[in-house]
């Protein structure tokens, strides 16, 4: 396993927010948890990436024990749920951000951010500051800024949950073909269903604290408690006509 | 109807904002040019030769740019300080009222409790004398109208730096720099790039608008540079004051030179500033 997490467990006051948390993921594969507002998602995501440290428990990449390191050595890179740009930069240079730290010679920094702006559709947007672009293109650009430092591990926080249904769309296309491109290897929290099954490789669920990572898709699909059952009755009774395929 | 309302408006602020300042400047400029006054009795530019050939005021301007300059940034760099090592603490309640104390103690209050701190005959002076420190009250270092202005640098300071901390607090939350530097760090920054690259930039970006304004007050300012400052240099406002209120007419002229040549400044100095930050703002 590429990603391994065991018994991890972190309480705020007296409430326990992650319960004993195992899972492994495997490279170049994307993780996709469902569960509902307050569960712990967000907890679980700033524990792996090093901005929460929990109480106890062991988180291993690649084979390697990262508890101890700082967020800035574990190469783990936590997207917010929203488009979080750096206000005082140009697109170029918020894409630029995390190889510039790397101090990379100027003429691979502008191939390397030219080629994602590119990836990106955002070509012509490069000279722009971040509050003159859309939504979507913000949330390109944070997509590009992570991506560019060929992180160990990405973790996206609802990513699309403030963009509208047609952005959203076109977003999960372009991280699908990020992460084929980029051999990603990522955990995706979404509040969406549809998106959950679009753009795992595997899917979990949380609820309260705990993670259940279902072996298949179909297993997931068939769970009650995930939700996906009372969805397909919903669609099921608006249209009489079509059958339950399940 | 809202249009009129505009007009208005428009009209109040010339009469009450403009047309006073306005005037006041057109009396100083005819007054410094011979033009106005009780003993002037026509254009010359003697007045403006005598005050450059002195050298008075360029003294007492670099003096008041020294003073004004190393406040701001010695306030500055400790709100800045102060807002990144203790931005929890200053959300409590009784420390944010221990901020905004100083900000409701008038200049001249602030001075006259120099004074009584750090005056020779001040309160640290006795302790040091309590304390073994010194022997006699006059072997105290000079604080007050001391030649190095220190006295009126250390009263600006307790008076501009928690200003400071309050808009650096407000603008660390409204940027949201504590999200910013996480992403940061997890982008691989370490703890001195976050500062250089994110906060301090961001911080900074948002407020030196108002920190070069605050540069232009202390520039200004008068009631400070009279209680604590020495005879010479003196701060401008002081400088102008006391030209102005001068028993030989003649030199009242010469004040209002140096009256024009400070608003001149200073005018072109704000435009300058909200011309950047206009030109930084439609500019992202």
């Amino acid at each position: 396993m590429f990603l391994e997490v065991k018994n991890v467990v972190k309480s705020f006051q007296q409430e326990q927010v992650v319960k004993d948390l195992s899972f492994g993921l495997e490279a170049h594969k994307t993780l996709s948890i469902l569960g509902k507002s307050g569960c712990g998602k967000t907890t679980m995501l700033k524990i792996l990436g090093g901005l929460v440290k929990p109480d106890s428990g062991h988180i291993l990449l690649n084979g390697n024990l990262i508890d101890e390191q700082s967020p800035s050595d574990r190469h783990i890179v936590y997207l917010y749920q929203e488009d979080l740009l750096f206000p005082h930069l140009t697109i170029f240079e918020n894409i630029a951000f995390g190889l510039r730290l790397k101090k990379m010679p100027r003429e691979e920094v502008n191939a390397k951010v030219e080629n994602m702006v590119h990836s990106l559709e955002l070509e012509g947007q490069e000279t722009k500051m971040p509050h003159q672009l859309s939504g979507g293109q913000r949330q390109r650009v944070s997509f590009g800024r992570a991506i560019i430092t060929n992180p160990s591990l990405l973790l996206l926080d609802e990513p699309f949950g403030s963009l509208d249904t047609g952005t959203r769309q076109r977003m999960q296309e372009l991280f699908k073909k990020l992460a084929a491109e980029f051999r990603i290897t990522s955990l995706f929290v979404t509040h969406d269903l549809k998106e959950a099954i679009l753009m795992g490789d595997e899917i979990a669920y949380m609820r309260s604290g705990q993670l259940t990572v279902y072996p298949d898709k179909e297993g997931f699909i068939r769970d009650p408690a995930t939700g996906v059952q009372d969805e397909i009755a919903f669609w099921g009774e608006l249209l009489p006509g079509s059958s339950n395929p399940l | 109807m809202k249009n009129r309302r505009l007009h208005i408006g428009l009209l109040l602020f010339v009469l009450i904002g403009v047309l006073p300042f306005v005037s006041a400047f057109v009396y100083a400029v005819l007054y410094s040019v011979g033009l106005a006054g009780v003993v002037n009795d026509g254009f010359t530019l003697r007045f403006w030769a005598a005050v450059w050939n002195s050298g008075e005021f360029l003294r007492s301007f670099g003096y008041s740019a020294g003073i004004a300059g190393i406040s701001v940034v010695v306030s500055v760099s400790a709100a800045m300080w102060l807002t990144l090592q203790f931005k929890r603490e200053l959300q409590h309640r009784w420390l944010s009222f221990v901020i905004y104390l100083p900000l409701a103690i008038p200049g001249v209050v602030a001075a006259f409790f120099m004074v009584q701190l750090f005056a020779k005959s001040g309160l640290f002076s006795r302790f040091a004398y309590h304390l073994g420190w010194i022997a006699e009250a006059r072997e105290f270092p000079d604080l007050i109208n001391d030649p190095y202005a220190l006295g009126i640098m250390l009263a600006f300071i307790t008076i501009v730096t928690p200003f400071f901390v309050l808009l650096f607090l407000n603008v660390y939350q409204n940027e949201r720099v504590a999200e910013l530097t996480e992403l940061a760090e997890s982008l691989g920054a370490n703890k001195k790039q976050v500062l250089w690259r994110v906060t301090l930039p961001i911080l900074l970006r948002k407020t030196w608008t108002l920190i070069g304004l605050y540069f232009i007050f202390l520039l200004g300012s008068y009631e400070v540079p009279l209680i604590l400052g020495q005879e010479s240099p003196q701060m401008l406002s002081v400088l102008i004051i006391r030209e102005i209120k001068q028993y030989d007419l003649s030199k009242i002229s010469e004040g209002y030179v140096v009256a024009v040549i400070y608003t001149i400044f200073v005018s072109l100095a704000a435009v300058l500033l909200f011309y950047r930050k206009k030109s930084t703002t439609d500019a992202g």
